[in-house]
């Protein structure tokens, strides 16, 4: 089985054990400049078998893959992408609300906040900019990432996050950290982990780039 | 060293269990969260940063100085959030087991910087009292250990703002027991606000998500009426 496709059946997998999937999640990861490897729309992560990870030409898909191409095409920066549907996620996503830093991680790990797009490209690539993750409205969340282990954590990240807004309007009201702290707070996260993330990617371009060698090899002979 | 070899590897595997058993409980979310238990007087051991619990082995657990927590041997680099777990043990010479966590329900209170009032008999016997939040302050910084071991004062669990839970015991076994109950009480507590809110007599999560949701315009925005969000 090829490396990536590997990488996507372990992380949805990882998804389901967290629960924080839905019945129409959909993780894809780059490959190269123009292509990238999708789940299968229509089935489901906790069903996803090797053969229902396809690669696809972001230049040429079918609807249901529009929202992962485009973002590939707009954002080099970006190599893999989670659209999940948390259960905490859904009603900010439903209110159209704007998740603020609640909590440390939130704010190192998302941002300082998450906005909810509507359900279209445009409106998901603008909010989308300078930024990792967004809502969509009335549905689930898009997380992304240099790795598919960014945006995973990004999606558990932004379901306690919500957790945290959603129940805090019985309590009180969350108290949001204040924006030069969380600022301040993605910028360190960032730049630990730009590290770790960029050998993961070596790596990863590393394996792309014996397989297309091996291939061209093959060719060859 | 005032302790004997035998005494450290069981330690060892205590500190190894309880990071298994906080992820089996889903008291943490991969590896953000740790745990420290004491050695002798002056040293403690602790999980290791940013490391999976399911692949640490008991040597993985390094050894950190309680008095000055920048100096450590053996095992892998120590959590950064070894100062708070030291302070404690420093303040509290009868406390020998520390968790610090991000439990779910936990999470909330700390992020409304809500107090948690007594909910039962036994959350009384084991926290101590009413939970307490601890004043707010960077991940790393002398605010935040302040706050914590200011807010811990005569409790065994406290909120850290905006960030998660700190529990103390004797030993791990209650140090658990206290971060269980301090979860449990926590989902009571919303569950009761819930009821409470909508004026309902069954709670589901449903209801909660109704309730927050019509609280916003059709823009997304707080329907005017509901307090605006305090800043830090």
């Amino acid at each position: 089985m090829e490396k990536i496709v590997e990488t996507i059946l372990q992380y949805a997998q990882k998804l389901v054990a967290e629960g924080v999937v839905g019945d129409k999640d959909m993780i894809s990861m780059r490959s190269g400049l123009n292509y990238m490897y999708v789940t299968k729309a229509g089935v489901k992560l906790a069903d996803l078998k090797e053969e229902d990870v396809i690669k696809l030409l972001i230049f040429k898909v079918d609807k249901e893959y529009l929202y992962h191409a485009e973002i590939y095409k707009e954002r080099a920066d970006i190599h893999a992408i989670c659209q999940c549907y948390p259960k905490w996620v859904m009603p900010v996503a439903k209110a159209g609300a704007t998740i603020p830093a609640v909590l440390d991680d939130m704010a190192q790990i998302v941002g300082p906040s998450c906005k909810t797009a509507d359900d279209d490209v445009h409106s998901i690539l603008k909010t989308l900019k300078g930024r990792n993750s967004c809502l969509v409205k009335n549905s689930g969340c898009i997380t992304s990432g240099r790795t598919l282990d960014e945006a995973y954590t990004c999606v558990l990240v932004l379901d306690k996050a919500s957790r945290c807004f959603v129940a805090s309007s019985v309590i009180g009201e969350n108290k949001i950290i204040n924006g030069f702290e969380a600022r301040l707070m993605r910028f360190v996260y960032k730049k630990k982990y730009s590290k770790k993330n960029q050998q993961n990617l070596s790596q990863l371009e590393e394996g792309e780039a014996q397989k297309e060698s091996s291939a061209k090899e093959e060719g060859e002979a | 060293m005032a302790w004997d070899k035998e005494t450290e590897l069981k330690l060892r595997q205590v500190i190894k269990d309880s990071g298994v058993a906080l992820l089996k409980e889903n008291l943490v979310q991969g590896t953000w969260g740790n745990t420290a238990v004491r050695l002798d007087e002056d040293h403690m051991l602790v999980t290791p940063t940013g490391l999976d619990y399911i692949s640490l082995t008991p040597e993985d657990m390094p050894v950190v100085q309680i008095s000055d927590p920048s100096v450590w041997s053996d095992g892998k680099k120590p959590t950064s959030e070894r100062k708070i777990h030291a302070a404690i043990m420093q303040a509290r010479p009868e406390i020998n087991a520390t968790i610090h966590s991000h439990p779910l329900y936990c999470s909330i209170l700390a992020s409304a910087r809500i107090p948690l009032p007594v909910m039962s008999e036994e959350m009384e016997k084991l926290v101590g009292g009413e939970c307490r939040v601890g004043a707010y302050g960077l991940p790393g910084t002398k605010k935040l250990k302040n706050g914590t071991v200011a807010a811990m004062e005569g409790r065994n669990a406290c909120f850290m703002a905006n960030h998660g839970v700190f529990c103390a015991g004797k030993d791990m076994d209650e140090a658990f027991e206290i971060i269980r109950i301090m979860e449990k009480s926590c989902y009571e507590y919303i569950k009761q606000c819930t009821l409470k809110a909508t004026g309902e007599t069954t709670y589901s999560d449903e209801l909660l998500f109704d309730y927050f949701v019509s609280q916003f315009d059709e823009k997304g925005r707080k329907i005017k009426g509901n307090k605006k969000q305090k800043k830090a």
